[in-house]
């Protein structure tokens, strides 16, 4: 046989494999979005393939922005966010005759990082505006009061990219609806950058999901104004909302979800799916008891 | 002249001086050659001292479990070879019979001229914005969806440049005297490129696709947005469906998923490297049978 001759079966053999398994059946649901969501994503798409092993939740990250894009462009069957769609993007997913229905499938403490070395366990919503708004006034920590040791100069304020929903929430919920960010600021492009960063910056000060927090820094008791008690960020206050930042996590489907669409956000809401997302770090939709 | 003059043979004052300078040069550009390969040397050997833990037979045949801190790259790497093998389906072809034309049948004229300047700004563009034409036209356009081949489509347009380059430079540095006698024996032009040009400029044409395949397995930015996805459960059984990718995976494990242990991103980027070197040795040994066959 000569290597021509050869090499010609072999690409024919390659295309003809490629077809026949083409032909196979099975369901795919696309699931795009958050960041902050990402990974109770991954794990639910993991546990779902146990359940319904016809069934492939393909997972991808991006960002809330990126996730409700794609749902207006129609490219994803559940988007995830960790902020609510706005009117205008609601507006222009109907102009492309989609119907995003929101679903919360659990709550999220915003927790705030800072370097194991912080003199204090509790900090204001009012400081935390002083610190990230724009004219907030403070630019050094003692500004504040605060010394901590291996500090000298400025506050590192450490921030996420603008298209996170993450950004968007803790702008809203500290900064108010008006407000805006100083100039300066370290975005991020993930949580865990984040958490990263403000572990090896003893100046430093973050915000991520409480999922995020590790050994390596303290996550601060939160008041939301001087005078009041801080509240700690706990699966617990950011399910009864006594946590000062803590905000709800969606899903959106477009149109009421049919099918094997409809079996998945079923399955997330059920006890099962409920007790994944608590095991990542995140507050349950509902009261459960897992194991 | 029974006595040769003692001083003959003994180095003179400029000798030496040219002696010392030339060993300065030659240490200087030895030096620089050092300084080269220690990047790759100092990565390979961190990959290999922080990742090499994690690499086994279960590393590279599981899928990851316990969200992605635990198992292995199983999907990943699969994925991986599924793009680059369609990438290069679709572009080497291409590529190549583009080069050949461009080298043995476009004359030199404006046109021609436009295409080579066309095809060098083509290697030049960011591949983030190759991703973004691709999601443009691929996914959404031609309604592939994010697919294998969507994302490979899109990789096969930023490596094309590569091959239409490497085989258009092996192609002319075949002798014009080869094609010249071929053609004095009365052999066509397509007889004379497939008998002559071809064999003799194989070797070439081969480097172009390894360089392609390293590309391709490397980039991350022109398939997070075309077939590449944090996770899916299922393995990829046709270029319509999605997939994990080595790349991709590599930027989530190190930098998204909270709680990783260390070695697993290293671990992740020691395969991608090896399996990278795997695919190129192949076509190493493969170019030196070849070379070996050359008769000039």
């Amino acid at each position: 046989m000569t290597h021509r001759s050869m090499l010609r079966k072999l690409a024919v053999l390659t295309i003809g494999a490629m077809a026949a398994a083409g032909a196979s059946a099975r369901t795919e649901i696309q699931n795009k979005g958050s960041d902050t969501l990402v990974n109770a994503a991954q794990s639910l798409a993991e546990q779902y393939g146990k359940v319904n092993p016809k069934v492939a939740v393909a997972v991808s990250g991006g960002g809330s922005g990126t996730g409700i894009a794609a749902m207006i462009n129609g490219t994803v069957d559940i988007a995830n966010s960790s902020r609510k769609m706005s009117d205008k993007e609601i507006k222009e997913a109907q102009a492309k005759g989609r119907q995003p229905v929101e679903h919360v499938i659990g709550y999220d403490a915003l927790a705030i990082f800072v370097h194991k070395n912080f003199p204090t366990d509790s900090i204001t919503v009012t400081d935390l505006a002083k610190i990230y708004g724009r004219d907030g006034g403070a630019s050094k920590w003692s500004d504040l009061g605060i010394t901590i040791p291996g500090c000298k100069g400025e506050i590192v304020v450490v921030s996420r990219q603008n298209n996170s929903g993450t950004y968007a929430y803790f702008k809203e919920a500290v900064l108010g609806e008006k407000g805006k960010f100083r100039q300066g600021t370290l975005d991020m492009h993930g949580s865990k950058d984040v958490a990263d960063l403000v572990e090896k910056t003893p100046c430093a000060i973050g915000y991520s999901g409480l999922a995020y927090v590790t050994n390596h820094m303290k996550a601060l008791c939160v008041a939301p104004q001087v005078g009041k008690p801080c509240v700690k960020p706990t699966e617990q206050t950011a399910f009864d909302g006594t946590y000062p930042i803590a905000r709800p996590l969606f899903m959106y489907t477009n149109g009421e979800p049919t099918g094997e669409v409809k079996k998945y956000m079923d399955w997330i809401k059920s006890n099962t799916g409920q007790c994944i997302i608590e095991k990542e770090g995140y507050a349950p939709a509902k009261k459960v008891s897992c194991k | 002249m029974a006595t040769a003059n003692p001083t003959m043979f003994q180095a003179s004052d400029l000798n030496q001086h040219n002696e010392r300078v030339q060993r300065r040069y030659q240490l200087l550009f030895g030096l620089m050659t050092l300084l080269l390969i220690t990047p790759v040397l100092l990565i390979l050997g961190t990959l290999v001292v922080k990742g090499g833990g994690a690499i086994s037979w279960e590393f590279l045949l599981t899928a990851p479990t316990d969200g992605m801190r635990t198992g292995g790259v199983f999907p990943a790497l699969l994925g991986t070879i599924w793009l680059v093998t369609v990438a290069l389906l679709l572009s080497v072809p291409i590529g190549v019979f583009a080069a050949i034309y461009l080298s043995e049948y476009a004359g030199d004229n404006w046109f021609t001229r436009m295409i080579n300047l066309a095809i060098i700004n083509l290697a030049g563009v960011p591949s983030i914005v190759h991703a973004l034409f691709g999601l443009g036209a691929f996914v959404l356009f031609f309604r592939f969806g994010t697919s294998i081949l969507a994302a490979s489509l899109t990789l096969a347009v930023m490596t094309m440049p590569v091959v239409i380059v490497a085989t258009r430079e092996s192609l002319q540095a075949v002798p014009q005297a080869f094609r010249e006698a071929c053609w004095n024996m009365g052999a066509t032009r397509w007889q004379t490129i497939r008998r002559v040009v071809l064999p003799n400029s194989i070797t070439g044409i081969l480097t172009g696709v390894i360089l392609e395949v390293s590309r391709t397995a490397g980039e991350t930015a022109p398939i997070m947005f075309t077939g590449a996805v944090f996770f899916t459960p299922f393995l990829p059984q046709s270029v319509f469906d999605q997939t994990m990718a080595l790349s991709l995976h590599l930027f989530v494990a190190a930098t998204q998923v909270p709680g990783m242990a260390e070695e697993i991103p290293f671990g992740v980027a020691l395969v991608l490297i090896a399996l990278v070197l795997t695919m190129n040795s192949v076509s190493i040994a493969f170019r030196m049978w070849l070379r070996g066959k050359k008769k000039w």
